[in-house]
């Protein structure tokens, strides 16, 4: 599919293979990154994997795509990004559960074409890590062209932002005055705005359930008002939404893990937490997941003890982990070599790599039923690549998406000149025409 | 100061701390000449002494057995900010940037912490020289040549003065940052006033240069009570066209300023950052002014950028024929260099010219390839012994000698995470 | 004595031509375009106190009436600005909004720093930042507002202004561009509330973005019908129940009939759209840049558009030697044919002045999108009977119909013939010729 922003209201340009008929790739090297390597033919079908195999038959009126001897490899989930949306932060409160990333979907942000052309199919897009309870998160996948509702992973279980640190503290004052200090300005007020959350989250749950006895009882009850604040917390409370928190410090990502556990609910995962390696035993024990950055460090005082061996300590201590690009602050054209690096720092096996990208992000995401590996059943998110993915030469040329054809290279490549054309003819014709000599007196 | 002498350091060689050694059964990727399998490699004293598949060990030297192991040249980081700046968002730490726009007499590498934790971790991908260049205002600063190792600046030094830092003025720069930036609700300059602004400023660093001239000229024939200027006094290698202006220039219109100014001013100069450069490929080769290259972690500059950009850059100099080195530009990833180079021979650059951008083709530019950037008889003996092609992750970086003294690959992360294993 | 001198006053300031005690006037032998039917080539209006008493070929003339010729002249029902901030004040249409926190001096000691931390407690839609939802524009109308005057003179005799200012700005109403007194030239009210998006950022308060202002929105609206629930169960019988709060911010929500949210980019349209019905609010968007890209879409949700007449151009002072992007460059090029994809698709559309300053220039705007590819008919329609329609107006104006409101734009040649020039309007059946402008102090309007 050529980069063509649509034009018409909601239909997608035209795919090169429709999601009607069956597809079959061939001759590739496929690495399925939970089930080994199978060198040989993957058949999509309704826009989920078929068949794998060594000898795939192709069925009647099926497009056949030769890999030329490439490999494929499941669509990449990133667990943190900032990208297709129209804001990323409400930080003008410490508690902004009320706000949602969904209402802001931007699928026309270019961001979006350039991650599903590096090999991200699957994007947790978060709210941003101004204040300690942010807004709610949205899985989307990356179906360029589509429209927001459309791009939406339907089915996904609802996700929460979290975050600690100094970026929460730093509108709390210290050494810049703003005409107001927000609280908190210290970690030890970050546990409190947690804890007073929750405390608030219960009282409302109570609340509810207090109403529904009172009716039952024939009493002359108005329901309690709906909060949109608290309820996200409630279903956290509940266990019905997942927390990604943002984080760095191992005493903070400490904290965070007793106090959800006072509350009776889980962390699914750490974002970034750069010293989650040091915690790793209390993170495994808690069940919470790590979501990490390959190598980055030294920017903040908090990222100073960070090192690139945090992805394997925290996979060897038994932690669900996953590397993430935090897009647009590292880019998701690098999340495959950020991967590869983790056979340099912690010597991981090519699988151990890819599935820091791919199945463990999609378990920390809870779809892990759905994507994250090259199965039978599951959804047909491909990547293909005309090198091994953890070669840094590799360069991706194709991506599907539930066995749709969203990204070609050859395609994308062709295009550039027939847009630049497109782009010098428009910019000729809406040139304002020159101003007329000034007469004198004119006004 | 070091003799370039080779003889006289041969002989002084016995006298040095360092042990003379050698590494057979190795491949040696020299650079600068075809790679040699099973070969030996000699050290005596800071150089390499010999090399080829039956070159003689002398006597009394350490072997190190390198089956199945590479050495190639140590890395040059061109466009380094190395030991000028520790944690990015703490003020304190940083020494890169000067106050006021003309600071040609200010050095680098006096400034350059050895203590600094970068250092050590930036070692462990194969990196053993860096470019220490300053910015701010106009005139930066003196850029310098460091070993990343030693315990002072003094003994880090490889050449102390070996560029001088320049950013001409831009129209983008008095639009704050990229010209189209949309400030949240900020009223614009308009374009007329920045333009203005811009001439204004184009005319000041034409002053400055005019200026330099003269005390060059002045100083020449010194009248009683001549007194020593000590910014226009540094200006007079770069006037002199013995040392040249390294120029940050990242869009056209910087790029044909950086490129009309070394005409006018007739000074030698090395382009830094170049990204726009496709309407300059064939002036640039024949005008032989050579490029540091953009940090390739960058992203496209534009919304109908290609996919590929600024990766693509490199192997368009290449096949215009322009000399050019890979710089990092930051504090966070100078360690990544060797993966900016693989991403560059992904997007179209040959190996070969990707390893030279790394070593030799980097030494030449800054006028120290008689020391450095390759394995050659009589050079710095700075190489690495490695398990694989360096560009690639999967390859173990196993040993690094500069001076030919053996380096330590440790530093603080791999302290941390030897120190939490064995927590787990 | 005095009447003449009270008149020829008025006839100075040019505002009001018309001999006195004329509450009937003829227009006889012009072209009329109703608006509503086919164009009658040489036709007569009659107007009676006001409104418009009989049209057609054969209109019997009363003696009583004032015959003005329309030989050559074109009539057309008055033009209607449907998002207007004419006549109302520009203090309260645009600047700051209403509760943002004035920056102070920087606290040095620890009881002024007490003095301004923000605690969990502040903050939050609770406090019903940036709302001033029970504002109504016929409260702020000023009959003597020199832009009425320019409106005027553009040919326009209504609008439907709006206050600008804060999230839930407040309401709009409909008004004549002529009167005495305000409340004489209102002619409905109120008609919407209106939503926007102010640029607030960081240290603005609640809330900094757009993810806070919908979900803010999104609040209201619920304690809207939780305050309904609870007024209704407290008015029944209060023992024993708490009191509701009382809360003007949500009154204004309660009373106001539709609501207007902005919406231009494609991706912007379709999330007010379905916010919109998320709110169970009958919805009115506004801006309409890329309706072209957003027609099928608003067609299927049968949702209005107002279509912002300034079309998008390049900034001012940009830099000549940017790029600009190629989805920009399209957005321009094709942003005027929205209204006539629009049309196609079957969506209510109506022009409204938005971002142009003068409104001598709207009809320059609407002949644009009459040239990507409007009728001439449709556009017309867009500036009197659709903004009619759209708020509920359409059975006293939009179109030369007896009984409607005697709101009349009379031209000399074509409306959308830049060389024709306006002869007068008539406003509630008195006559306007137009004026002198005074040149306004600051620009009319900021969108």
């Amino acid at each position: 599919m050529n980069r063509r922003y649509f034009l018409s209201s909601l239909a997608a340009a035209p795919m090169l293979y429709s999601a009607g008929e069956p597809i079959l790739i061939r001759n590739a090297k496929i690495l399925t990154v939970t089930k080994g390597r199978v060198d040989g033919s993957l058949l999509i079908r309704d826009g989920k994997i078929a068949e794998i195999g060594a000898n795939v038959l192709a069925p009647a009126g099926a497009m056949i795509v030769d890999a030329g001897g490439g490999f494929l490899m499941p669509g990449i989930v990133d667990c943190h990004a900032h990208i297709g949306s129209d804001a990323t932060n409400e930080g003008s409160i410490s508690v902004s559960s009320m706000v949602k990333i969904e209402d802001v979907l931007a699928p026309d942000d270019i961001q979006i074409y350039r991650g599903l052309a590096a090999g991200v199919t699957t994007s947790n897009v978060l709210h941003g890590s101004a204040n300690t309870i942010g807004g709610q998160c949205t899985v989307v996948k990356m179906r360029w062209g589509k429209a927001a509702t459309q791009m939406i992973m339907a089915g996904a279980k609802p996700g929460i932002k979290f975050a600690l640190g100094e970026n929460v503290k730093r509108a709390g004052g210290g050494t810049n005055f703003s005409a107001t200090a927000r609280y908190p300005a210290t970690r030890m007020g970050v546990e409190d705005v947690v804890r007073e959350a929750f405390n608030d989250a219960r009282a409302y749950q109570r609340q509810r359930d207090e109403y529904q006895t009172r009716l039952a009882k024939g009493e002359r009850v108005l329901p309690p008002r709906r909060d949109l604040k608290l309820e996200p917390l409630v279903e956290v409370l509940e266990g019905k939404r997942l927390v990604h928190a943002h984080c760095y410090r191992s005493d903070e990502i400490l904290m965070l893990l007793r106090a959800a556990e006072e509350y009776g609910f889980k962390i699914r995962t750490l974002q970034h937490g750069l010293e989650a390696y040091k915690v790793a035993k209390e993170i495994a024990k808690h069940g919470a997941g790590v979501s990490t950055f390959a190598d980055s460090w030294s920017y903040k005082i908090e990222a100073y003890d960070a090192i690139p061996y945090n992805a394997a300590l925290c996979m060897k201590a038994g932690v669900l982990t996953s590397l993430n690009t935090d897009a647009p602050v590292t880019q998701q054209r690098h999340l495959l070599q950020d991967a590869a690096k983790t056979q340099r720092y912690g010597q991981l096996t090519d699988d151990e790599a890819l599935s820091l990208v791919t199945i463990n992000p999609a378990r920390q995401l809870m779809i892990e039923d759905r994507v994250g590996s090259l199965e039978v059943g599951k959804e047909a998110d491909i990547v293909f690549t005309d090198k091994h993915p953890l070669s840094m030469y590799a360069k991706v040329q194709k991506v599907f998406v539930d066995g749709e054809e969203y990204f070609d290279r050859e395609k994308d490549i062709r295009d550039r000149a027939e847009r630049e054309t497109r782009r010098k003819a428009l910019a000729e014709k809406l040139k304002p025409p020159p101003p007329p000599a000034q007469k004198k007196g004119a006004r | 100061m070091r003799s370039p002498n080779f003889l006289v350091f041969m002989i002084l060689a016995a006298s040095l701390q360092a042990e003379n050694f050698a590494i057979r059964g190795v491949t040696i990727h020299p650079v600068s000449a075809p790679d040699v399998p099973n070969a030996v490699l000699v050290v005596t004293g800071d150089r390499i002494a010999d090399m080829g598949p039956k070159a003689a060990i002398p006597k009394g030297y350490k072997i190190i057995e390198g089956k199945g192991l590479h050495v190639y040249p140590g890395m040059i980081d061109s466009a380094s900010i190395l030991g000028l700046s520790e944690i990015g968002s703490v003020r304190e730490t940083q020494d890169i940037s000067e106050l006021g726009d003309f600071n040609p007499q200010l050095r680098t590498i006096i400034a350059i912490n050895p203590g600094s934790e970068h250092i050590a971790v930036t070692r462990a991908s194969g990196i053993t020289s860096s470019v220490v260049v300053p910015s701010g205002g106009f005139i930066g600063g003196q850029a310098s040549v460091v070993h990343l190792d030693g315990w002072t600046w003094e003994e880090m030094a490889v050449e102390k003065s070996v560029a001088m830092q320049m950013r001409l003025p831009s129209i983008e720069a008095g639009f704050g940052g990229r010209g189209g930036g949309r400030g949240f609700g900020a009223a614009r300059r308009p374009f007329a006033e920045v333009k203005r602004r811009y001439e204004e400023q184009m005319q000041q660093v034409r002053l400055f240069f005019e200026q330099a001239r003269a005390y060059q000229m002045r100083k020449a024939n010194p009248v009683l009570g001549f007194k020593p200027d000590l910014r226009l006094e540094a200006m007079i290698p770069v006037l002199e066209g013995k040392k040249p202006l390294m120029i940050v220039a990242e869009k056209e219109r910087a790029i044909r300023d950086a490129l009309a100014f070394a005409d006018r001013e007739k000074v030698k100069i090395v382009l830094a950052g170049a990204r726009e450069v496709d309407p300059f490929l064939e002036e640039l080769a024949k005008k032989n002014i050579p490029v540091v290259l953009p940090d390739l972690y960058q992203v496209p500059m534009e919304e109908d950028a290609s996919i590929d950009e600024p990766l693509d850059i490199p192997a368009k100099l290449a096949k215009a024929g322009v000399k050019f080195a890979f710089g990092s530009y930051n504090i966070e990833r100078p360690r990544n260099l060797p993966f900016q180079a693989a991403n560059a021979v992904a997007n179209g650059l040959s190996y070969d010219l990707a390893l030279k951008a790394l070593t030799l083709h980097a030494a030449e530019i800054w006028g120290i390839a008689d020391r450095l950037g390759s394995i050659e008889k009589g050079k710095f003996a700075d190489f690495i012994l490695t398990d694989g092609d360096p560009l690639e992750t999967k390859t173990q970086i196993k040993r690094m000698w500069i001076l030919g003294n053996p380096v330590s690959l440790e530093n603080r992360h791999t302290k941390l995470y030897e120190q939490y294993k064995k927590r787990l | 004595m005095t009447r003449h001198l009270v008149l020829s006053a008025m006839l100075a300031s040019g505002v009001w031509a018309q001999p006195a005690g004329t509450a009937v006037i003829a227009i006889r032998d012009a072209r009329i375009h109703s608006a509503s039917g086919p164009v009658l080539a040489k036709g007569t209006i009659l107007v009676r106190n006001g409104l418009i008493e009989a049209v057609g070929e054969k209109v019997v003339i009363p003696p009583e009436a004032w015959v003005l010729d329309g030989t050559g002249l074109n009539v057309y029902p008055g033009l209607i600005d449907p998002l207007s901030t004419w006549g109302l004040p520009t203090a309260a249409v645009g600047g700051r909004p209403a509760q943002a926190p004035a920056p102070g001096p920087t606290p040095t000691t620890p009881a002024q720093l007490e003095q301004r931390i923000q605690t969990l407690d502040d903050g939050g839609p609770e406090e019903r930042p940036s709302n001033t939802s029970w504002v109504r524009a016929a409260d702020l109308l000023d009959p003597k507002s020199a832009a009425l005057v320019s409106a005027r003179n553009a040919g326009y005799t209504t609008a439907v202004g709006f206050p600008m200012t804060n999230v839930f700005a407040g309401q709009g109403s409909a008004y004549n561009l002529a009167g005495a007194r305000a409340g004489q030239m209102v002619v409905g009210d109120p008609v919407g509330q209106m939503v926007t998006l102010p640029a607030r950022g960081f240290g603005g308060g609640f809330p900094g973005s757009l993810m806070g202002i919908l979900s803010y929105v999104r609040q209201i609206y619920i304690d809207a019908d939780y305050y309904k629930a609870a007024q209704a169960q407290y008015a029944q019988n209060p023992v024993g129940l708490p009191r509701p709060a009382y809360d003007r911010a949500l009154d204004g929500v309660i009373a106001s009939p539709r609501l207007l949210l902005p919406a231009s980019r494609l991706a912007e349209i379709d999330r007010m759209l379905r916010f919109g019905k998320e709110m169970k609010q009958p919805l009115v968007l506004y801006g309409g840049t890329e309706a072209f890209r957003g027609a099928a879409l608003l067609a299927a949700a049968k949702v209005p558009m107002l279509v912002n007449l300034r079309w998008p151009e390049r900034e001012r002072d940009l830099d000549p030697f940017i790029k600009e992007p190629l989805r920009t460059l399209e957005t321009r090029d094709l942003a005027p044919s929205g209204p006539a994809e629009l049309v196609k698709a079957g969506v209510k559309f109506a022009f409204y002045s938005g971002g142009v300053e003068r409104p001598a220039d709207l009809r320059k705007a609407v002949k644009k999108a009459i040239d990507a590819g409007l009728s001439k008919e449709e556009a017309l329609k867009g500036l009197t009977l659709y903004p009619a329609q759209i708020f509920g107006l359409d059975n006293r104006l939009g179109s030369i119909e007896v009984g409607k409101i005697a709101n009349l734009t009379i031209m000399d040649g074509d409306l959308f013939d830049e060389k024709s020039k306006l002869k007068f309007t008539l406003i509630d059946g008195s006559k306007y010729e137009p004026a002198p402008e005074v040149a306004p102090a600051t620009p009319e309007s900021t969108r």
